[in-house]
């Protein structure tokens, strides 16, 4: 090893005051910038003027750009810019913004229902509260039990909801014509497991995709439909964990028995794979919510006519087959300096029916607004799902009793676990019990929660 | 002429030159004070913010101080173990056979017998200049398992379509050939460098001594090349640690954490989690281990004195 020691160079007693009143000059300096911004920009602006920036991704980045000028009809001068930053990034982008005091996050933001408990919980003051905007007064319009999500404690309101999304099957029902199964008719799971066999042995057709490997978080999306269609989800109520309860296990040994009985086709790679499943017609249930029908449609334009939906079968027979699987909200950062002006465009776009009925129109994206459902648009007979009135199977989904769900701040964490079970029982062929046990077990180390048994 | 008396050595004990003056010692500084400001800010602040960080648990938006707690987690952490024993495997297979690749194209490199060689360096060194996220996603979709060139190719010669990046032994084995292309380049020209460096005496005398291509090698190469081989392996190790890019871009860490490195987890812990104590925790245990690991290949591999 060298010696770096240059003893003959040493600094004199003024040269290392001088660099210590610089280091902490600098730290000051690097203390200010640090601090700042937080929850509290002053006041809340001119809710007419101003130039606001809007963060979302893909599709309802598309519609709320579209939505602008119509918006500027009303608000001349406010100057909205919708950036579409893409999902997942998004939220590794607000991550970073809070983490900084809110520095260089947009106006107004797109949350999910999976990462809306962790950004209030870990950042507070992060969001704006809405409520001193005039969000309560909005209370009643929207689905039931989405206000307990954005406004947990009843007073302070961190979001308006936008979409609810009820767990949908879209199905080939030419596929299972072919081979015989009324799909109308089938009551539970286990019976769409043996339909699913005479489909395979009929078509070659794959009764479903799941994500084996888990390239995306959304691997689990199927698992957590099953959960929540028994009323059941990784957390209860009190934040104890609830990822082995009976409930769990049961939804998991659900998708082995498809697994093991060659059911499920692999769609590793995430949304990518995905999409070339759907144009190959790999698999003949696609078991996502309300927004993946206007995905479907966009995709196979030419399949009209071949598809149709329903809502999934119970877990149970006689069990509950409406379940609602997530939402979205936009919220306003804490740290705007034009929150009136945010809140102006948040509510022109989420209370106002016909903002909701375009953006509907437009993607199919499901709104939480219910005075959005009183439009046409949500009762036609559509030409792609063989003329079924798509937007009444939803409606009545919403509009049955969800039990609530309590996605706490360390859902992704769960997320991530539950994944990974997943990945041992469909890679491995591992028990779904112990995996959920043990994935249980790791999550209370890591949360300091309790396992409810 | 006469010549004068020498004069008396003068009775002043104060030489002007023997003590330099004040301003000019200050002068050194006030020229690193700029780079000292800026280090100081944007390295020194993170650095030591990030230690306080690793002390304290953030509980519903309250930072509270909790010890070494975050560290003794740590120990108690399957996954952070999982990561660490990938990062061993990479550690282990991969940046052997990288720097031996390495060694023998900075040899075929330096050869003569060689044509169009600074065309051959170039082409070696291009991956590195390559953007880490860029050539992730160029692997991933060259990788794919369904759609994928590589599996295309494989099924044009009758192989079955290769697992590449969902099964977890071919996920470790594309992120390290993912790895060994993109630095291999850059450690043939390292070693190239010092290869050039190499008296040719030391050959010829090697040659008279009846030392074939082999022993050549052995006993004049591998030794002159000891210093950049010893540099190579530091850097590779450091980077090895640090391993984020690839996997993240590649696998996500999966499947079922199969590609996790100690990079990828602590990512995940911050960014994901919100967990900033844990993930500086983290940080700061890795960097005692690669402050352990450069000893022991300091120790190992450096000068004898």
């Amino acid at each position: 090893m060298r010696d770096d020691r240059e003893p003959e160079r040493r600094p004199g007693r003024r040269g290392v005051l001088l660099m210590g009143a610089g280091t902490l000059g600098s730290l000051g300096l690097a203390a200010c910038s640090g601090s700042g911004g937080g929850g509290d920009a002053g006041a809340a602006g001119d809710p007419r003027k101003g130039r606001i920036t809007v963060w979302s991704w893909q599709g309802p980045a598309a519609e709320l750009k579209a939505l602008v000028p119509e918006f500027n009809k009303t608000y001349p001068d406010i100057q909205v810019t919708v950036e579409d930053i893409g999902n997942p990034a998004i939220w590794d982008k607000i991550t970073a913004g809070m983490a900084a005091g809110g520095r260089g996050l947009a106006d107004v933001l797109h949350i999910g229902v999976d990462y809306l408990p962790g950004y209030v919980e870990r950042f507070p003051g992060g969001l704006a509260d809405l409520a001193p905007l005039g969000a309560t007064t909005h209370k009643d319009a929207f689905a039931p039990g989405l206000w307990g999500t954005v406004s947990p404690d009843g007073k302070r309101v961190n979001a308006l909801p936008w979409e609810a999304n009820s767990a949908g099957f879209y199905y080939r029902a030419d596929l299972f014509e072919r081979a015989g199964v009324d799909v109308e008719a089938l009551q539970t799971w286990d019976e769409t497991i043996e339909a699913g066999k005479k489909l395979k042995a009929k078509t070659g057709a794959y009764l479903l995709g799941i994500d084996k490997p888990a390239s995306q978080p959304d691997a689990a999306n199927f698992f957590q439909m099953l959960l929540q269609l028994q009323g059941a989800f990784y957390f209860d109520l009190e934040g104890r964990i609830t990822l082995d309860s009976p409930a769990a296990v049961r939804a998991m040994t659900l998708i082995k028995t498809m697994n093991d009985a060659g059911l499920v086709s692999d769609l590793a790679g995430g949304w990518n794979a995905l999409m070339s499943s759907l144009k190959r017609g790999t698999a003949a249930v696609l078991p996502w919510p309300t927004w993946f029908g206007g995905v479907i449609e966009e995709q196979v334009p030419a399949e009209a006519g071949k598809w149709k939906v329903r809502l999934p079968p119970a877990v149970r027979r006689g069990g509950p087959t409406a379940a609602t699987v997530n939402s979205t909200h936009l919220a306003i950062a804490g740290s705007s300096k034009h929150r009136a002006a945010a809140w102006s465009f948040v509510e022109f776009a989420l209370t106002r029916p016909a903002s909701q009925v375009r953006i509907y129109r437009g993607k199919g994206i499901a709104p939480a607004l219910m005075k959005a459902y009183d439009d046409a648009a949500f009762h036609q007979p559509s030409a792609f799902f063989s003329g079924q009135r798509k937007g009444e199977t939803f409606l009545a989904a919403l509009k049955a009793p969800s039990p609530a769900v309590n996605y706490t701040s360390d859902y992704a964490r769960a997320l991530k676990l539950v994944t990974d079970a997943q990945s041992k029982v469909l890679l491995k062929g591992a028990d779904p019990a112990k995996v959920l046990r043990a994935a249980a077990d790791d999550l209370a180390r890591q949360t300091g929660r309790k396992a409810a048994r | 002429m006469t010549l004068a008396p020498p004069a008396p050595a003068p009775a002043r004990t104060k030489a002007p030159a023997a003590r330099p003056r004040r301003r000019g010692r200050a002068a050194p500084y006030l020229f690193v004070l700029p780079a000292l400001l800026l280090f100081a800010a944007f390295k020194l602040y993170p650095i030591g913010w990030s230690f306080v960080m690793s002390l304290h648990r953030t509980v519903a938006g309250v930072d509270t101080y909790v010890g070494a707690d975050n560290y003794t987690r740590m120990l108690d952490d399957p996954l952070m173990w999982t990561a660490l024993r990938n990062t061993g495997v990479i550690l282990a297979v991969q940046v052997p056979l990288m720097l031996a690749l390495a060694t023998a194209l900075a040899v075929a490199l330096n050869s003569t017998l060689l044509r169009g060689r600074s065309l051959f360096r170039l082409g070696f060194f291009l991956p590195m200049v390559t953007g880490l996220v860029a050539y992730g996603i160029v692997f991933s979709v060259l990788l794919n398992k369904d759609y994928g060139l590589v599996n295309w190719l494989l099924g044009q010669l009758g192989i079955d379509p290769v697992p590449w990046l969902t099964d977890g032994l071919w996920a470790r084995i594309s992120l390290g050939l993912a790895l060994t292309w993109h630095y291999t380049g850059y450690n043939a020209v390292l070693l190239l460098a010092r290869l050039q460096t190499i008296p040719h005496e030391l050959y010829d005398a090697a040659s008279v001594d009846g030392a074939g291509a082999f022993a050549a090698f052995r006993h004049v190469t591998l030794p002159g090349l000891r210093p950049a081989l010893l540099l190579t392996t530091v850097l590779s190790t450091i980077g090895t640690l640090q391993l984020f890019d690839e996997p993240y871009v590649l696998t996500g860490g999966g499947p079922d954490n199969a590609t996790l490195t100690i990079g990828v987890y602590l990512y995940r812990n911050a960014f994901t989690y919100f967990d900033f104590g844990y993930a500086s925790a983290l940080a700061y245990a890795l960097t005692v281990l690669i402050g352990l690991l450069g000893l022991l290949q300091f120790r190992l591999l450096g000068e004898k004195p």
